[in-house]
């Protein structure tokens, strides 16, 4: 009341209710964060399964390809479309690749309204590239290849590990995964400074992919090491290789934006991601690389090398044979011949075979020369957090490694090197096991981090490779960090970016930062409101693609035939047929709105409950529809490989050829009256050809709920497939 | 300077702020507590306290620590106090070390959901309305700020912020009712 009455006294007077309130208060919020934590954790969960879901598929879907290559006949058609994304470029000799490169004839005209570049590059104009992507410029194509046969020269001289020293007083920055993330590298510049003498920077990998700008992320960088050649490095990542970029984004975002020249820049791409170091060594006590280690890792291997042989980590490497005139030529033969079988799996004798391997068909072939185990069937999936336990039952299969000699054994041991080395991930267990969530590189835990530390003489690994929340993340009693400079990379307000300064006393310092301001102001309920519902948007989707298999698992389980299954019963049937261990019981309050009173489901009106609509499609068959919705990811891969000439158009028989393709691969039935039927759905303009994009767009589903805006999340593009997991072809 | 209380005991810890209302209770014995949970919600459970199984062989295994986050999580909203009760008064140092597998956590949730000190809407009102100066339905976010950092089981500045964060209005004022509202809506 303010009269008279002071402050101490009013307290003294209330105070055991003032107390009281004060308890009860403290409760409820302490109640209030905890749930948030919960929902936040299991959003985190469902954007991360269906993550490296895709990236297990898009291994799957490239083994497959290499497997038709192996088996088909070389006139069939099949092994005609896919062909050639296994040849090796046709130019092989150095000289032929600079004409290759050659800009000259390509003429910058009158209008255009970008930067020019000048060669050699200033630093002036490497900050004058960063304002004009700033200001949604676009480079020239000229300019562009003009900076790639820059920057391919200065590549080729460096060696597979950078070994770089932080003397005097002088700090390295190292930036973590950007992905195409213009957004967060401007403000990574504007934090911290632009590359500079005074100011070196590291970047780690995973330049390019899902966000929508990693071409100017890539002539930015490649400008600054340009202009500041011992003060920028760069470390290879997993996505700086041409057959991922064609699932993640990368591939399409060059073409788009390039029509013209976006091939040929895509070429020069594909060269010098191969030529990128592979890591890099700070004070000779730092080590920094992109995914990680495994326990055969070598430095001493990885140094000697020949690097540029591994166009695509996911591909052994190519037989190479020195010509006569004392030049090396990259053999254009068929690469899976001889020296290469491919009929056991290549880096790791066998799938795990517990009760909580994930699909165990990591860089394996499908042949059936492999021995499968009963456990193979096992489709249990535990969340990422426990997939790497109880390795009990492992066994071996018979690895058919060809008779051909030494020279293959160490090429494998090289690809093996490689392949951990981008793809490898830490687990909180001792031990060294494939890494089958992702399908390529290990999980590898702290007594091999003690071991590899030791027997290189270092006491820090920096990696990538995996989001984090808060942008970092400790792990191996402080011996590991990992690093990713993407916020907002799930969904906006998901997560926090961050970069690390360290200076000569090797002690790594964090800033973290996220990119949109309105993030900023969200309250912390209202981010993980906003993610989370992003997340289940992406899961009813899901749920709607994998319908039929739904109601076969709700309908066994319904022996009486009601229509109802008990809320436990729903539980357990989603998990059988989605297989992403997901805490389905705990999200049932989101998922299920139409309990009836007694706690059942009817589990028909579920599906019109999830709200999730699809085009109209009533003429296509609808099992076909459901594996469009399921595998959109793939079947876009699938359809840019056969579009051979990047028009981003293919003709209606190569689509009826990649619809057999794919009939094949998920051992479908899909007979050509349906495939028909689609095809007339989509060429309007009867002209035999079908505009891939178009076609995708046609198909998309959408959510009659959803109010998000279609940000930059990559859910929201391409709705990547959950390619089911007892659908490898067993050919 | 200790305030006058009504049915409080000594303070448990020497310079711990007062505590409301807990008798002096005997020892927390889980053999006590008849679980009286339906098959289904045990299965609910069961996916939450996995969520929060951090053991790298999944043993279904939490630490001491985990225990009141979980049991919050799942809806309830005990004090500190009753908290370290049923967990049997660990000392500090147990806390991250000590664990609690599904079974042992069982009773423990049991007994915290027959408690009755749940507090309803309007018993927070109330609370709430202590601190409203003028009768007039708001509280000075400042003077919430402070109490909830310095009476009770306190909270820290960090804490205090996350929960007050876009609450006041430019007078820096907070109308009560809607901020239960808000915070029981969680």
């Amino acid at each position: 009341m303010g009269c008279g009455v002071t402050k101490s006294n009013q307290f003294n007077k209330h105070s055991g209710k003032a107390i009281r309130a004060a308890v009860l208060i403290q409760r409820w919020y302490r109640q209030y964060v905890a749930r948030t934590e919960m929902r936040r954790r299991y959003t985190w969960h469902i954007f991360q399964s269906i993550e490296y879901s895709g990236e297990q598929a898009q291994i799957k879907l490239y083994n497959f390809l290499g497997y038709l290559m192996d088996n088909f006949t070389p006139s069939s058609n099949e092994r005609n479309l896919i062909s050639h994304i296994f040849r090796e470029n046709e130019v092989c000799r150095d000289a032929e690749w600079e004409r290759y490169f050659c800009y000259k004839n390509i003429e910058v005209p009158e209008i255009y309204s970008g930067p020019h570049l000048f060669f050699p590059l200033t630093v002036e104009q490497a900050v004058g590239l960063v304002e004009a992507f700033r200001n949604k410029k676009q480079l020239h194509s000229r300019y562009v290849l003009q900076l790639l046969a820059e920057t391919w020269k200065l590549f080729r001289m460096m060696p597979n590990i950078n070994r770089i020293s932080t003397c005097q007083s002088k700090e390295i920055t190292i930036c973590g995964d950007l992905h195409g993330q213009l957004e967060d590298l401007l403000l990574i510049f504007y934090k911290n400074g632009m590359p500079s003498l005074e100011k070196p920077y590291l970047f780690n990998g995973d330049f390019v992919d899902r966000g929508k700008d990693s071409i100017e992320i890539l002539i930015i960088l490649f400008s600054f090491m340009l202009v500041y050649p011992s003060e920028v490095y760069l470390n290879r990542g997993n996505h700086e290789d041409h057959i991922v970029n064609l699932r993640y984004g990368f591939t399409k975002e060059v073409l788009t934006k390039y029509k013209l020249h976006g091939k040929r820049i895509l070429k020069l791409l594909q060269k010098i991601f191969s030529w990128l170091p592979l890591a890099t060594v700070i004070d000779q006590k730092v080590l920094v690389l992109h995914g990680g280690i495994s326990d055969t890792t070598d430095l001493g291997v990885l140094t000697r090398v020949d690097r540029h042989n591994y166009v695509s980590a996911l591909r052994p490497p190519k037989k190479r044979h020195i010509s006569s005139t004392g030049t090396s030529i990259d053999s254009d033969d068929d690469v899976w011949g001889k020296s290469f079988q491919r009929r056991a799996s290549l880096i790791y004798p066998k799938p795990l075979g517990t009760r909580d391997s994930f699909h165990s068909r990591s860089l394996q072939d499908f042949s059936d020369r492999i021995k499968g185990n009963s456990e193979d069937d096992l489709e249990v999936r535990r969340r990422r957090q426990s997939v790497f336990i109880n390795r009990s039952t492992e066994k071996e299969t018979t690895l058919t490694v060809s008779t051909e000699s030494v020279s293959s054994d160490n090429a494998k041991e090289e690809w093996k090197q490689i392949l951990d080395l981008l793809w490898s991930d830490p687990m909180s267990q001792d031990g060294c096991v494939p890494n089958e969530v992702r399908g390529g590189g290990c999980y590898w835990g702290p007594d091999v981090t003690e071991d590899f530390l030791n027997r290189h003489n270092l006491q820090l690994i920096i990696r990538s490779h995996e989001c984090k929340q808060e942008g970092y993340e400790f792990c191996h009693n402080r011996k590991v960090l990992t690093l990713f400079s993407a916020s907002n990379y799930y969904d906006v307000g998901s997560n926090r970016g961050a970069y690390v300064k360290l200076g000569p006393d090797l002690v790594p310092y964090m800033i973290q930062y996220q990119a949109t301001s309105m993030t900023r102001e969200l309250t912390v309920r209202q981010r993980v409101g906003r993610t989370e519902r992003s997340a289940l948007k992406v899961l009813r989707e899901q749920l709607f693609a994998h319908k039929s298999d739904l109601i076969c698992a709700f309908k066994k389980l319904d022996s009486n035939n009601t229509g109802l299954v008990s809320l436990n019963e729903w539980a357990t049937a989603v998990e059988s047929v989605m297989h992403l261990g997901l805490p389905w019981r705990m999200m049932r309050g989101q998922l299920v709105t139409c309990k009836t009173s007694d706690g059942t489901v009817d589990y028909n009106e579920w599906f019109n409950e999830l709200a999730i609509k699809g085009p109209n499609t009533d003429h296509i068959d609808q099992s076909l529809l459901e594996t469009l919705y399921r595998h959109r990811s793939t079947l876009e891969t699938i359809f840019r490989i056969v579009d051979t000439d990047n028009s981003g158009f293919i003709t209606i028989e190569d689509f009826r050829q990649t619809w057999k393709l794919l009939s094949v691969y998920l051992k479908m039935e899909i007979t050509d009256e349906a495939i028909s039927d689609l095809s007339v759905t989509i060429d309007r303009n009867k002209d035999g050809s079908i505009d891939i994009d178009e076609f995708m767009e046609a198909f998309r589903l959408t959510d009659k709920k959803s109010r998000l805006e279609r940000g930059r999340s990559m859910f929201m593009g391409t709705a990547p497939d959950l390619t089911k997991l007892d659908e490898e072809p067993n050919i | 300077m200790a305030p006058k209380k009504k049915e409080e005991p000594k303070p448990v810890a020497p310079v711990a702020p007062p505590e409301p209302a807990r008798p002096n209770t005997p020892e927390f014995d889980p053999t006590s507590v008849t679980l009286e949970f339906t098959p289904e919600q045990i299965e609910d459970f069961k996916d939450s306290f996995q969520l929060f199984d951090r053991t790298p062989a999944n043993e279904m295994k939490i630490t001491y620590a985990q225990c009141g986050d979980l049991i919050r999580a799942l809806g309830q909203n005990p004090t500190n106090a009753e908290i370290m009760h049923v967990l049997g008064k660990p000392k500090p140092e147990d806390m991250q070390t000590k664990m609690l597998d599904f079974d042992q956590f069982l009773p423990i949730h049991q007994h915290i959901c027959k408690s009755k000190n749940r507090g309803t809407y309007e018993d927070f009102v109330e609370g709430l309305r202590v601190f409203d100066k003028e009768g007039n339905g708001s509280v000075m976010g400042a003077e919430l700020r402070h109490v909830l950092a310095t009476l009770g089981e306190k909270m820290r500045e960090d804490e205090v912020e996350q929960l007050m964060q876009n609450q006041e209005d430019p007078n820096g004022c907070i109308n009560y009712e809607a901020f239960v509202k808000y915070i029981m809506g969680s």
